[in-house]
């Protein structure tokens, strides 16, 4: 449907105006000014800073230089999770432009990932992607296609092409007619008030009845207490790509409409604000 | 459209308004002017390296014509790049094109095969309509039927409900009848074995003791049974 297929642009070019500055820590040649970048939500944070990183070390000795990572209000960024899902967890209600801070020393090894290159940004994007597929069609689209095929989604990604993104893509989003539904919806939610990553569990889109399911049906099951009681303020917001969608949309439609280009629907549950 | 869909359709460009369009504009500029300077600072290493070469201080007029054709030529770069992705766009088009028609073909294919589904459906429905429409006929038939039978069976429980009356009440004459006839009959027998008993003692002379001419009188009494009545 075109009024969808808007959806999918809308999603795809949904972009965040953010402020890169040097952290005070680190040794610089002269006073390093901030780097200002629009940054795709559907993208990963080391795959769109090379110019962040050729910025800042322009005034940087090659010595005081290891492996560049970001930080926001003292929160190490995790690079392997979506920029978009990252913003709407940690800075959804704040001013933007969105202020991180550049690190190239003392990485957190504990809490962050190593990013050497950009293959290993395509591992963990292609390892996703076949995650999904397992839980939507038992990885039998994805072990269908040639190699080349999964070249056209990375390089989609990496490119921001939409259409050769989703000339590929689109395989990966189709399901029986008769059956209603992918087989499971590949989800995570996160939060910021636990220590866990993320939740993922099995999920069908369609109830034992044949009735299709929604996000509130989800959210029943695996999070009661972001499901706002009459009467009652609201507790937690629902955000997925920076919106909060209404508790009846079907989670089948969410997790064709809105997922990531990993095919995982990133929604992220932070505390509402107060005012 | 279904109110979710509108909802998310409304939040996405409410989102873009809030986080994208106040930036893009600025943002994009900035980066078109850094990638200019970067050019520039490029060139004006170079022109730097061949002046020293050729030991002169001032620009001249080969160095601003040098300027204008390398700007000429990362302008075309530029271009023939977007050429490129246009062209590749092209192509991603024309396979979305036939992915739309395959589509178009297979939903196609799906809605005959539905229809036929359908129409089958249809022609069962009409069956079974007619079926029921008999059946339904044969049911009321069947119950005038029963009405009928059942009224039959009224009338005949009734008939056979007097006919037990009139049996009962000729058994109860017959028993009368009976027991009267048995009556007779004792009576009967009483009076002949008197009169045998009066004839025997008559013909015959005293007997030595009375206790044996009473035991022979008892034997000839009669043996009948009375009937209730």
């Amino acid at each position: 449907m075109a009024d969808d297929k808007d959806v999918l642009r809308d999603v795809w070019f949904g972009r965040i105006p953010a402020c890169f500055t040097l952290s005070p820590d680190e040794i610089t040649e002269r006073e390093a000014e901030p780097y200002y970048l629009l940054l795709p939500r559907v993208s990963y944070l080391t795959l769109v800073t090379d110019k962040v990183k050729k910025h800042f070390l322009k005034v940087m000795k090659a010595e005081d230089v290891e492996e560049i990572w970001f930080e926001y209000e003292g929160s190490p960024l995790k690079w392997h999770f979506p920029t978009g899902m990252l913003f709407d967890l940690h800075a959804s209600n704040t001013a933007l432009p969105w202020n991180i801070t550049v690190h190239f020393k003392n990485f957190p090894e504990h809490e962050l990932l190593h990013c050497a290159s950009n293959s290993v940004i395509e591992a963990h994007f292609m390892s996703c992607i076949k995650e999904a597929d397992a839980l939507k069609h038992k990885s039998q689209v994805i072990n269908d296609m040639q190699k080349k095929d999964h070249k056209q989604l990375w390089m989609g990604l990496q490119n921001d092409k939409f259409d050769q993104f989703w000339a590929m893509n689109r395989k990966l989003m189709e399901y029986p007619t008769e059956e209603g539904g992918f087989r499971y919806i590949p989800f995570r939610i996160y939060q910021t008030m636990s220590e866990r990553p993320f939740i993922q569990k099995l999920f069908r889109p369609v109830s034992p009845e044949g009735n299709q399911l929604t996000l509130g049906d989800l959210l029943k099951e695996l999070f009661p207490a972001a499901i706002c009681v009459e009467d009652e303020p609201k507790r937690y917001q629902v955000i997925i790509h920076g919106i909060e969608p209404l508790l009846e949309t079907p989670i089948q439609w969410l997790s064709e409409h809105l997922s990531h280009p990993d095919n995982f629907l990133h929604i992220s549950i932070i505390p509402a604000p107060s005012d | 459209m279904e109110s979710w869909k509108s909802h998310v359709r409304t939040e996405l460009f409410h989102r873009d308004c809030r986080e994208k369009d106040p930036f893009s504009g600025l943002y994009g500029k900035v980066s078109r002017l850094e990638e200019m300077l970067d050019f520039h600072m490029e060139l004006w290493k170079d022109m730097d390296t061949l002046r020293s070469k050729t030991n002169k201080r001032c620009p001249d007029e080969g160095g601003t014509l040098y300027l204008r054709v390398n700007e000429l030529e990362f302008l075309n770069r530029q271009l023939k790049q977007t050429i490129s992705e246009l062209t590749s766009s092209l192509y991603l088009k024309e396979a979305e094109l036939q992915y739309c028609h395959s589509q178009i073909t297979r939903y196609r294919t799906e809605a005959v095969m539905l229809a036929q589904g359908a129409s089958s459906l249809q022609a069962d429905l009409a069956e079974y309509e007619y079926q029921l429409e008999c059946q339904s006929k044969e049911l009321s038939i069947l119950r005038l039927e029963h009405q009928t039978v059942k009224e039959e069976l009224t009338s005949v429980n009734l008939q056979k409900e007097q006919f037990l009356d009139r049996w009962l009440e000729e058994k109860k004459e017959e028993a009368k009848r009976i027991n009267k006839h048995n009556a007779t009959q004792e009576r009967w027998q009483r009076l002949a074995g008197r009169m045998k008993k009066r004839y025997r003692a008559r013909s015959r002379p005293p007997p030595p003791c009375v206790a044996n001419s009473t035991s022979e009188i008892k034997t000839m009494e009669p043996q009948h049974q009375r009937l209730p009545s």
